[in-house]
């Protein structure tokens, strides 16, 4: 069987990648994961959407982003909720970077606003401000559950012929005269029209084999979850100061993360410090948080490109292989509107998107790199 | 007996006909179950309700327990109060 599309990774955008082929018409799709969907950075997420970004490329995408996230949810049956975000600053010097920042985001049409403290408690019950000296708002920021998000959406893709491939991993990209032909897996060869990486953090390893050098990197990231609670507030929360969040997430267990000093490419390791480093943080915050019970610690990988902004669509050297990885930490959030862009890509040459076409791998070889002010959580 | 009434995660309240349907819906690895059921992730972590699945889900797939993919064990073994991790003397 030859495949139109072979999509290597079975993650948030390799899944999505495939709804939007099959949705314009492209029928033949294999997906090939070499551990179980989701396993790599999308169920690890901290399942936060926003398009509050400090670069065009990042906002307009993350904009388009959430309009599909409204649809996808209603179509497949999962939570979207638009809770916000709001940042909590303790210097005047952040306010001042901020107050820059929502300038931008206006000039974008994203309606973030700086907020005082009382507003600051309005949005988020039992929040303690006496540190803080603003916060920031953003409106149309949300959240949803990666889990059903992923899983839903497979189950349909199932149903209507895509081939989900797990455990089998992606060996090599096959490549004769500068065209990609297929995959060799552990199993087999499968044959494919198109190639796409979607890999996430073995997205280097992969394309290696093809001689494409892509620039990522993966740095280790912690996150905890407290056990459920009923709702206490709605938006996803980010202490300026420590570049720590927490969410309480739809499923209702506290999420938190927050910064360790951390190598590139070091196995993601749990650290007891990291409990203590969280720990601290949002019990400044919240008296109730030192009586709530943590339950689950893990590690995973934000996959960082040297601008912090995706690797998205075709690869100039290689004909038919395609990109869709580098998500330095916003993969998830981003997965709806990467995905139609990279789907539109394969299917009528070009992204839909215009932004889209500043992100292919070519920009680090031709020196076109984006700049973004702030990276956060 | 009703497998509606019959309670196989008690921390996520799921009955052994909610595990039934999944595994005909194609969930048939235990990393997948526990994502679509939440099953193994409330407070037990999964000590009690991941070797009944795993046997339910041998029997139904024939699959050896590599195959049925056994779920990563996190840290804390069990839920442990934030207010530990404070540091001090206070506790």
């Amino acid at each position: 069987m030859r495949y139109d599309v072979a999509v290597i990774g079975a993650g948030i955008n390799g899944v999505y990648t495939a709804l939007e082929l099959l949705d314009r018409g492209i029928e033949k799709i294999a997906i090939i994961e070499k551990n179980y969907p989701g396993s790599g950075g999308t169920f690890r997420c901290a399942t936060g959407i926003r398009a509050s970004f400090t670069s065009r490329e990042h906002v307009v995408l993350m904009k388009r982003s959430i309009e599909k996230w409204k649809e996808l949810s209603n179509r497949f049956g999962f939570p979207f909720v638009q809770g916000g975000y709001v940042w909590l600053l303790s210097r005047e010097e952040h306010l001042r970077n901020f107050k820059e920042y929502v300038r931008f985001h206006h000039s974008l049409g994203v309606p973030t606003r700086i907020v005082d403290p009382d507003e600051i408690k309005e949005l988020v019950p039992t929040i303690k401000t006496d540190t803080l000296v603003a916060g920031v708002h953003d409106p149309i920021a949300g959240k949803s559950n990666p889990f059903t998000a992923l899983l839903n959406v497979l189950e349909y893709l199932k149903k209507s012929g895509v081939e989900v491939r797990y455990p089998e991993k992606a060996e090599k990209i096959i490549v004769e005269n500068r065209e990609a032909k297929g995959v060799l897996t552990e199993k087999e060869r499968v044959e494919a029209e198109t190639i796409l990486v979607a890999a996430g953090y073995g997205s280097r390893d992969i394309l290696s084999t093809c001689g494409v050098d892509a620039p990522i990197n993966n740095l280790p990231k912690h996150a905890l979850i407290t056990e459920k609670y009923r709702e206490v507030f709605k938006p996803l929360l980010v202490d300026w100061e420590t570049a720590s969040y927490m969410v309480q997430t739809v499923s209702g267990g506290f999420l938190i993360g927050a910064e360790l000093e951390e190598e590139y490419n070091r196995p993601p390791m749990n650290r007891i410090e990291f409990l203590y480093t969280a720990v601290r943080i949002w019990s400044k915050y919240f008296d109730w948080f030192p009586s709530t019970h943590i339950i689950r610690y893990w590690t995973g990988y934000y996959v960082m490109t040297p601008d912090h902004h995706p690797i998205l669509g075709p690869v100039k050297d290689v004909e038919s292989l395609y990109v869709s990885t580098g998500f330095s930490g916003h993969g998830f959030m981003i997965a709806p509107a990467a995905s139609e862009a990279v789907a539109e890509w394969i299917v009528r040459g070009k992204p839909g998107i215009r932004e889209a076409e500043n992100l292919t791998i070519d920009r680090f070889k031709e020196g076109r790199l984006i700049h973004e002010i702030a990276v956060f959580g | 007996m009703d497998p509606r009434k019959i309670i196989i995660c008690r921390c996520e309240e799921v009955t052994l006909a909610d595990v039934l349907e999944a595994i005909e819906k194609g969930y048939t690895d235990l990393e997948s179950l526990k994502r679509y059921l939440r099953i193994g992730m409330g407070p037990c972590q999964g000590t009690h309700c991941i070797p009944i699945v795993l046997r339910i889900l041998r029997r139904a797939t024939g699959k050896n327990a590599e195959e049925l993919m056994l779920p990563t064990s996190r840290p804390p073994l069990h839920p442990v109060q934030a207010k530990y991790f404070l540091g001090g003397d206070n506790y």
